[in-house]
């Protein structure tokens, strides 16, 4: 994977010829996780009112997020930490590398981290001759094989145990039985050197508190403790939109992340990083460092529709529960995030003249409206950036194809005309009849073939109105 | 002296499902309803809304405001996801002030969806149909989410004499239609439509309810793709039945 | 602030059409905790218990008097050849070091640089919390609570004591926050990356062990 975000996001062309073994492996992950995540939301009485407050947090943090960002640099600052501003991903990359070389970093170990992928850091690291090593052991079997991740949580789900063994056999040279608890002792004692030699790790943040300056790493593996403990450099990449006001909020937004995620009550590891280490022999790094990453957030914060996107606290609950998700996979979103969420995210990170084909990746069944943690309003934003895309907006001009805006304004004259309507409601059962057996048409030309390629058509009836006239006739009120 | 009512076609209605219209007209008119048609009606603009082309949908709408006028008659349609576009998009269509924003105002808050308004407004659950057999139903999206109606179809569902309600797995998963969706991405519409087949297929149900035109094309065409009996019925086919299953 | 953090903080402030010096209202109320009735001390362990246990922790209480047999069954069956235990006081007054050496351990100095402590079968430390109704510890860290000591070993035991326990995250929080580090455990190392296949002992400790210190017995 280059390290560039992409240009163009071809959902249709990938939505074309989905493997099958991808729809069977993301559903058996979803299905799971929505179990799990069911049983924790019975016995939680306040669900909906966590889920209201979360959203009212995140939004009153996004609204003021100059003050919390300021106060969050004064205190990572008197803490001991160093604070780097990132206007966008290169200056980003600059700030990691120029931290990797100034610390001699020949490798580096990595927590699972978005912001990570979305800077393309990996790339810039090896081009520098550095040897970055994720160790989340989904991410670090899909960096192994060289893909991208087919679901946000397990991103290597797609992935059969008789494949990653062949994986570790060939890249790792050892004896790898294709049996999970195995394949995970060899990554765990492969990944074990690495975080044992590498001078520096790298990590995301799941929020950043302003109050204290705080880092707050979630895993369930431990390898976010390893990275952010055993090298003596600690670097951060977090976007501008994860800092929280201070450790109350947290109560409520980690009631709700891992529970919403995996149906886990909490994460296994939760990490409350403020500063380096405060003395020798205590363990943690001796240097820290927050590289905090605009790359596009301020303006997605600057349209107050499509700004609640920004709210995401990166579960992945709705994911699992989008069918156009299950039945495509995380490839078919063409970066590193997927689902409905990478839907709004992707066209409004990387514009809607790249992302055009995103935002009607959905039916607007509003399925992950109703259990997105901190209530984004998913099918709203999706049409609002359609508008974009249609007939463009402040932000944008519109993107959608020529012959699509033609198409809509003749929709448009022949539904609000009368007496168009009602004549193409007279006709088209004429032209139609050639067509149609049983009342069912099967071919109809392109591009109304897109229909009947997938399932019959039911032939066009009408007949209401000359029903209806008669059923009045004599009547006084039509 | 008879309560007024106004029927809400709907395009797909109108065009595909005469008979449920009908059917419709009947179940009103035996309530005690005076049935009126505003013939001016088209369409309430949501293919154009939802393809995100809101200054052509806003055209279509302004027509339905037009046909429908003033006034506290409620409007009745058989299609949820019409009329939640009524409800909750036309005023984002109208600036606020505006005579038409006005107008939109007042139609949301008559317009109904047919179960919606039988069952909330009304307080009916019983009109007194019969239909002997197994019967699945699916929850459209709009209809659901877009409406909140969890429970109206089924109550009038359960009220049907000798029908068996048998639970539909993933009953409230979308079916694949999506409106532009189905045409846009028809190879995953094709995949969730199928899923929602083998589901209700696997029921042996011999019908499946809904309340939408839309999901009703997809499942229908589905179900004759695969080869299926089951007939894919509205819900107000039903209701309007005195006993047999065709 | 530096000419880049100035530029972006900017952008978010054009973005939001807020002044430098705006004032920020006060943060939406968050939910207090559910007034928990004063739960018994006693419930409130057997709680954690069955939480950690459910977590594939090894949970149990342990009077003084048996914490010499408990750590010799542990050394036992963990196989422990080698092992370094927080310097605290009350780990001290309970001699584990003393102990786990009578058992044939290799005592390890819980300073001692990442790899010895890597080479660790055994890390002991208390817990500074400990939260019942998720089967949660909390540890904080200093010189003589290093952090390597609950993350680097393969066998984590952790002995609680009454005092440790919490009713909620926002306790626990009120006192934390004032400190540099605190690392939330619930449970062993876990992952289900390979075919939703849960495994124990990715990178962190395989097995948790946890003992509540029964001062009664």
């Amino acid at each position: 994977m280059s390290g560039e975000a992409p240009k163009y996001i071809e959902f249709g062309a990938y939505s074309r010829h989905v493997p099958p073994t991808i729809p069977v492996a993301v559903q058996q992950a979803t299905g799971r996780f929505l179990g799990t995540r069911a049983a924790r939301v019975a016995e939680m009485e306040n669900w909906e009112a966590l889920r209201q407050a979360a959203s009212d947090l995140r939004l009153h943090t996004l609204a003021h997020l100059d003050v919390y960002l300021e106060r969050l640099e004064q205190q990572v600052t008197a803490a001991g930490g160093r604070v780097y501003w990132a206007r966008d991903a290169a200056e980003a990359r600059a700030h990691v590398l120029g931290i990797a070389r100034g610390c001699g970093a020949r490798t580096v170990v990595k927590v699972k981290s978005m912001a990570t992928e979305e800077i393309g850091l990996n790339h810039a690291f090896e081009q520098a001759g550095i040897q970055p090593f994720e160790t989340d052991l989904g991410e670090y079997i899909i960096q192994l094989a060289g893909t991208g991740p087919s679901h946000i949580i397990v991103p290597a789900v797609h992935l059969k145990k008789e494949e990653i063994a062949a994986l570790f056999r060939e890249k790792l040279g050892v004896d790898a039985p294709a049996d999970p608890v195995a394949l995970t002792a060899i990554a765990r004692a492969a990944l074990r050197e690495r975080f044992l030699a590498a001078k520096m790790g790298v990590s995301g943040a799941n929020f950043l508190v302003a109050e204290t300056g705080t880092l707050v790493v979630v895993t369930n593996e431990g390898n976010g403790r390893m990275c952010t403990t055993v090298p003596e450099v600690h670097v951060a990449v977090v976007g501008i939109d994860k800092v929280v006001p201070d450790w109350e909020s947290l109560t409520v937004l980690l009631k709700l992340l891992a529970r919403s995620a995996t149906g886990q009550k909490l994460s296994t590891y939760t990490s409350f990083i403020t500063g380096p280490r405060r003395s020798d022999g205590e363990g943690g790094p001796k240097e820290l460092h927050l590289v905090l990453l605009d790359n596009g957030r301020s303006r997605i914060l600057a349209d107050e529709v499509a700004r609640e996107t920004l709210k995401c606290i990166r579960c992945g609950c709705c994911l699992n529960v989008c069918p156009v998700y299950k039945n495509v996979g995380g490839f078919a979103y063409g970066w590193f995030i997927s689902g409905p969420i990478g839907a709004i995210f992707t066209p409004q990170m990387l514009g809607t003249r790249a992302g055009r084909e995103l935002p009607y990746a959905s039916t607007l069944c509003g399925a992950c409206v109703d259990v997105c943690p901190v209530k984004i309003p998913i099918t709203k934003i999706l049409l609002h950036l359609r508008r974009r895309i249609a007939q463009g907006d402040r932000v944008a001009p519109p993107s959608a194809p020529l012959a699509t805006r033609v198409a809509a304004r003749l929709a448009r004259w022949s539904l609000a005309t009368g007496w168009l309507y009602r004549l193409g409601a007279r006709v088209t059962p004429i032209l139609e009849a050639p067509l149609a057996r049983d009342g069912w048409i099967r071919w109809l030309p392109a591009p109304l073939n897109r229909w009947t390629q997938v399932r019959p058509m039911p032939a066009f009836r009408g007949g209401f109105r000359a029903w209806w006239a008669a059923h009045t006739k004599g009547r006084s009120t039509p | 002296m008879q309560r007024p009512v106004q029927l809400f076609v709907t395009c797909l209605g109108e065009q595909f499902y005469p008979n449920v219209l009908q059917q419709m007209v009947a179940i009103l008119e035996r309530l005690g309803f005076t049935v009126e048609f505003p013939a001016a009606q088209t369409c309430c603009g949501q293919p154009l809304y939802n393809g995100g082309f809101q200054d052509q949908a806003r055209g279509v709408a302004r027509g339905f405001l037009h046909a429908f006028g003033e006034g506290d008659t409620p409007i009745v349609s058989p299609s949820g996801s019409c009329v939640d576009m009524v409800r909750h998009h036309f005023l984002e269509l109208f600036p606020p002030g505006s005579a038409e924003h006005e107008l939109a105002r007042g139609m949301a808050g008559r317009t109904f969806e047919f179960s919606e308004y039988l069952v909330r407004k009304l307080g009916i659950t019983d009109v007194g149909a019969r239909f002997p057999h197994q019967v699945a139903y699916h929850a459209s999206c709009h209809h659901l989410r877009g409406l909140g109606l969890a429970t109206e179809a089924k109550q009038l569902l359960a009220a049907v004499k000798d029908i068996e309600l048998v639970p539909l797995p993933e009953e409230e998963t979308c079916c694949g239609f999506g409106g532009v969706f189905s045409v846009v991405y028809p190879e995953v519409s094709r995949a969730m439509m199928q899923a929602k087949v083998r589901n209700i297929i696997g029921t042996g149900a011999a019908a499946v309810v809904a309340c939408d035109a839309g999901c009703l094309m997809n499942i229908a065409g589905g179900l004759r793709q695969a080869g299926s009996q089951v007939r894919a019925m509205h819900l107000i086919e039903v209701l309007a039945s005195q006993g047999s299953a065709r | 602030m530096s000419a880049k953090g100035g530029a972006v903080i900017d952008s978010v402030r054009r973005a939001l059409r807020r002044e430098a010096g705006a004032p920020v209202p006060a943060r939406p109320e968050i939910l207090p905790a559910r007034a928990a009735a004063e739960a018994e001390a006693e419930v409130e362990v057997d709680l954690l218990l069955k939480e950690v246990t459910a977590l594939a922790g090894v949970a149990q209480r342990v009077s003084q008097a048996e914490v010499g047999a408990s750590l010799r069954r542990l050394v036992e069956q963990e196989d422990v050849r080698r092992a370094t235990c927080w310097n605290t006081p009350r780990l001290r007054a309970l001699d584990i070091e003393g102990q786990l050496r009578a058992c044939g351990v290799e005592m390890v100095p819980p300073r001692a640089d990442k790899h010895a402590l890597a080479q660790c079968d055994l890390g002991v430390t208390e817990a500074d919390f400990a939260l019942p109704e998720t089967g949660t510890l909390g540890l904080l860290s200093s010189p003589e609570k290093p952090r390597g000591v609950s993350l680097l070993p393969r066998v984590h035991l952790a002995l609680v004591s009454r005092s440790a326990l919490r009713a909620d995250l926002h306790q626990v929080f009120t006192e934390a926050k004032a400190h540099p580090y605190l690392i939330l455990i619930s449970g062993p190392s876990r992952t289900s990356d390979i075919e939703l296949t849960v495994t124990l002992g990715v990178h962190g400790p395989r097995a948790l062990h946890l003992w509540v210190l029964d001062d009664r017995r």
